[in-house]
């Protein structure tokens, strides 16, 4: 009976287990069902979504950057070119420890403080950034010390980054410019797609204005990665075409020259081919070293402030009166005009007076020039001549002929971001001082002091077109550009050639000539050297107005802010110019004593070393 | 039938699959680890160990295991009170100690040696029924181990634990009014154990597979990644040893949680529709012992067992194809650990040694 009654407890219980297995088994097998139609789903339905996420996930798209072209002067000499600078970075993301990797390479190289310190601080300011350099500008042994422990961490790289090398330093630095990292004023302009994976772009001079030339095709390459992003083969690749060189008008022994006659000073000097428009020499000086901007990144700013604005190209962009430089032009204007002839003579007194005022315009002869003629007041630099040519003209006839010469507009030359200057005109100073035009001011006009501003450039681009007689050439840079004329330029041209008698241009240049070669030409102790037969004219402008009573101070108690700027323009030889030279020299004095000597050596070397040993 | 035998001439087919699918583990953790020939030595030792152990217990009267249970019971408690003590910490959590020079997860083993403790407290009265007393103490020697296994703090496997131990009292008979009652106390308790008893990272895990994009970079980037491992895999796979994702390392935990989507990506819809079969052979022996065992205790455990297992695979492959939450249980004969395989080769042991008394 017990039995019995055990035997059906355990039929029943065994009944109950059977019925509950086999519902625990369908529960189950029907999860197991639902999952092959999940994996179904996954695998054949959705299998091209997933396949391209997959292949998204380990196929890297990199752009190549292309090899940046070379620049070369006109004897083929290197002025810019690219080495490669090698740099120890941690990639932050991949790195396990990155204290220990610091440690073991300050054993291997030898780290400072400071870089380490830089590292730290970098880290937290790119935190985006994968790779951060811990020590850049490796030398080759320090690479080969990185790359020996670099097996031992994750995350430890040498890198290759391109370095734009400019072996002339200070001496180009104006004229090339030099590249910098892209920041976000470029990325507005530039093309994003071509630029990808790209640090640096051309900033200033040649660099930036030939930075399409320059900069190449990029390239690319499909890489696999693994999930540290760390790169494994190349799956395809095209390569990077490399940027064209570029073959520069300067003469780089004459821009030495050059640089080394202006340094110390603050000023330009510009000499160009007359025939051509070629810029031979190009300097604005103080300069800082390019190389020096790139590898700090940034250009040390205690230095900008000890030097007067080091980055300012002055050739281009330094504004300055032309003071006496302009008086071979507002002649050539007046005989146009005929308010004076080569036959009248006048008498320059000590000052000049208009009738309706009381004010005396000085001359900077204290007691006169006596009777002048157009040559001799040239010669002599006579202000009260050109005072009385420019109040006869009138400013509207004055300024519209700086117009022919480019004076207010810019010249065209290859260079970025070229000043205007300011032309005087009524219009330029009721808008812009605010003030009526009044004759005091044509008179001041007349000897390029006043409401007139220009760049050396444009002083370069004037005299080039009086040694010219008319003809003219825009400046230029790249030996290969070959500039156009536009109709303006065209009609200025045809004007100046067909309106301005040889005479007048013959006088102007004889004239011009006498100023270097005649005793009492204000340029004649500015030379030595009188057989390449220089013409030029000296320019001495006031930085500060001198009262009209007030008798001229000795140099010595100026102070230097408040001296003269000291110009000058020059050619050679003056019957069939090959050189033409306007040099401006901020603060020091009078334009024979400076600029005068200075762009004549430079008229001279040319002429004596530099141009015949090409011929 | 067979006694003779050493395991039996009709299990020798479950003796055949075990080893082959024991192959197919130590080629597919070749693949995972990058051809890390190392890690598949060690594991084929662990292997050979593993195989050493299912055939001891094979041996073992049922009996004999029976009256062992309880004594394997507290020497389990015991370990999991020496886990939380001496253990050794890994990434946040003590569930290792070192065992003659292996490291060990105690918690593991409790998926198997909970479910036997069960069966042998409801077999020995003779009366099956489950009455609330028994339900009490059967709830006790469930509870008592998950304790020590939450306080390691490992939340997925108590989960997993507290399954097994529900598989067995349901197995056994629990009444359905019981069942009820526990179903809707856990129901009503479960927001005070969201809000009061998960860790911020257990809540993400489970906030995650909701929407993994929400985090595609931290929680979200395992289930990503894995999905797209197996969907790339595509019907006939990228070939062995030529799976992108898992070769070039963008799938995490290769060698244990994701070894699924290591196979899926390497041998696609149509290996895993083989590797499936091979499982359902395993299956339906054990389905055969179940139904043949003999005693009480014998019929509970394999039950027990042989749903656990098909539960097992269901975990993991969830978590792989991203069903569910990254709960850190492992594919049973492919996953890399060797506590697992220690616990799946116990099992197998109990289950020869029941087939050899039916």
């Amino acid at each position: 009976m017990r039995k019995s009654i055990l035997d059906s407890s355990r039929v029943n219980a065994e009944k109950i287990f059977n019925n509950r297995f086999y519902i625990l088994l369908t529960i189950l097998l029907l999860l197991v069902f639902l999952i092959l139609v999940r994996l179904y789903y996954l695998q054949v339905i959705s299998y091209d979504h997933f396949d391209t996420l997959s292949e998204t996930n380990r196929i890297k798209y990199v752009q190549t950057s292309p090899r940046r072209g070379i620049i070369f002067d006109r004897n083929n000499l290197v002025l810019a070119d690219n080495s490669s600078l090698y740099s120890a970075q941690i990639n932050i993301k991949e790195a396990t420890n990155i204290k220990k990797i610091i440690e073991d390479v300050d054993r291997e190289i030898n780290l400072t403080k400071k870089e380490i310190e830089n590292f730290y601080e970098k880290k937290i300011k790119y935190a985006h950034l994968n790779n951060i350099v811990l020590k850049g500008n490796l030398s080759e042994e320090e690479v080969a010390k990185i790359l020996s422990i670099r097996y031992k961490h994750d995350g430890l790289d040498v890198t290759a980054s391109l370095l734009r090398r400019y072996p002339y330093k200070k001496i180009t630095s104006h004229v090339i410019g030099s590249i910098g990292y892209i920041d976000k004023k470029d990325l507005l302009n530039l093309d994003k797609k071509k630029y990808r994976n790209t640090e640096y772009i051309g900033k200033t001079g040649i660099e930036k204005f030939y930075e399409d030339t320059l900069y190449g095709v990029p390239g690319y390459r499909h890489v696999e990665i693994n999930a540290k992003g760390r790169e494994l083969r190349d799956i395809e690749k095209k390569p990077a075409f490399p940027g064209d060189d570029i073959y520069l008008t300067i003469d780089i022994n004459l821009q030495k020259y050059m640089y080394s006659l202006l340094s110390g000073y603050v000023g330009s000097s510009i000499a160009m081919n007359p025939k051509n428009g070629e810029i031979l020499g190009m300097i604005s000086t103080p300069a800082i070293d390019p190389n020096r901007k790139l590898w700090k990144y940034e250009i040390d700013q205690d230095e900008i402030k000890k030097l007067n604005s080091p980055l300012f190209n002055r050739s281009i962009n330094g504004l300055y009166s032309p003071g006496s430089t302009i008086k071979p032009i507002v002649a050539l204007s007046g005989m146009h005009h005929e308010v004076i002839n080569s036959l009248d003579e006048y008498y320059a007194g000590p000052f000049f007076q208009l009738p309706t005022s009381s004010r005396r315009f000085r001359d900077w002869k204290p007691e006169g020039h006596g009777m002048v003629d157009i040559k001799k007041s040239i010669i002599q630099s006579c202000d009260v001549y050109f005072y009385m040519v420019a109040n006869k003209l009138g400013i509207e006839k004055l300024s519209s002929f700086f117009k022919y010469f480019s004076f207010g507009s810019k010249t065209g030359i290859d260079m970025p971001n070229e000043s205007a200057g300011v032309l005087p005109s009524k219009e330029w100073k009721f808008k812009n001082i605010g003030y009526k035009w009044t004759d005091g001011d044509t008179v001041i006009s007349g000897i390029g002091q006043g409401y007139f501003l220009t760049t050396p450039l444009q002083l370069v681009y004037a005299a080039s077109i009086i040694a010219n007689k008319g003809t003219i050439s825009i400046p230029k840079l790249n030996i290969n550009s070959k500039p156009k004329k536009n109709t303006e330029i065209l009609k200025i041209e045809e004007f100046l050639k067909n309106n301005i008698s040889l005479e007048d241009w013959n006088l102007i240049n004889d004239a011009m000539f006498k100023v270097v070669n005649k005793k009492n030409g204000t340029a004649y102790w500015s030379t030595n050297n009188k057989k390449n037969n220089i013409a030029g004219k000296t320019g001495t402008v006031q930085v500060y107005e001198i009262s009209q009573d007030d008798d001229r101070k000795d140099d010595k108690e100026i102070p230097d802010h408040l001296k003269d700027h000291s110009l000058y323009i020059g050619y050679a030889p003056a019957d069939k110019p090959e050189i033409v030279v306007a040099t401006v020299i901020e603060n020091v004095g009078s334009g024979s004593k400076y600029a005068a000597p200075i762009s004549n050596k430079i008229i001279n070397y040319y002429l004596d070393n530099v141009r015949n040993n090409f011929e | 039938m067979n006694r003779d035998n050493l395991i039996g001439l009709t299990d020798l087919l479950l003796f055949i699959f075990i080893v082959i699918l024991s192959l197919v583990g130590l080629a597919i953790l070749y693949s995972a680890t990058n051809q890390n020939l190392d890690i598949v030595l060690r594991q084929s030792f662990r292997l050979l160990f593993c195989f050493v152990l299912m055939l001891s217990i094979c041996f073992i009267d049922t009996n004999k295991l029976k009256i062992f249970t309880p004594y394997i019971y507290i020497a389990s408690i015991l370990l999991l009170l020496f886990t939380l003590f001496w253990g050794h910490d890994s990434k946040g959590a003590t569930r290792w100690i070192i065992l003659f020079g292996f490291s060990f997860q105690v918690s593991e083993i409790l998926k198997i040696i909970l479910p036997m403790t069960l069966a042998w407290y409801l077999s020995i009265s003779d009366d099956k029924e489950i009455d609330i007393k028994k339900l009490f103490f059967s709830l006790i020697i469930i509870f008592l181990p998950i304790v020590f296994i939450l306080k390691q703090p490992d939340l997925g496997t108590s989960l997993i634990v507290l399954i097994c131990g529900m598989i067995t009292l349901f197995l056994s008979g629990l009444k359905t009014k019981h069942i009820s009652f526990i179903v809707i106390s856990f129901l009503t308790i479960a927001p005070l154990l969201w809000k009061f008893l998960l860790l911020p990272y257990q809540k993400q895990r489970i906030l995650t597979l909701i929407d993994p994009g929400s985090d595609p970079l931290g929680s979200g980037y395992h289930i990503i990644q894995s999905k797209i491992a197996v969907g790339s895999g595509g019907f006939f796979g990228k070939g062995f040893l030529n799976g992108t994702q898992s070769q070039l390392e963008f799938l995490p935990e290769r060698g244990t949680d994701f070894i699924f989507a290591v196979f899926a990506e390497e041998f696609g819809f149509f290996g895993v529709i083989i590797l499936f079969l091979f499982y359902s052979i395993i299956i339906f022996r054990f389905i055969l012992i179940t139904l043949r065992a003999k005693s009480y205790f014998a019929k509970t455990l394999s039950g027990s067992i042989t749903s656990i297992f098909i539960l097992l695979i269901i975990t993991n492959i969830s978590m792989a194809i991203g069903v569910l939450p990254v709960v850190g249980v492992t594919l049973p004969l492919l996953s890399l650990g060797g506590s697992s395989l220690l616990s799946i080769f116990f099992a197998f042991g109990i289950m020869f040694s029941i087939a050899r008394r039916s």
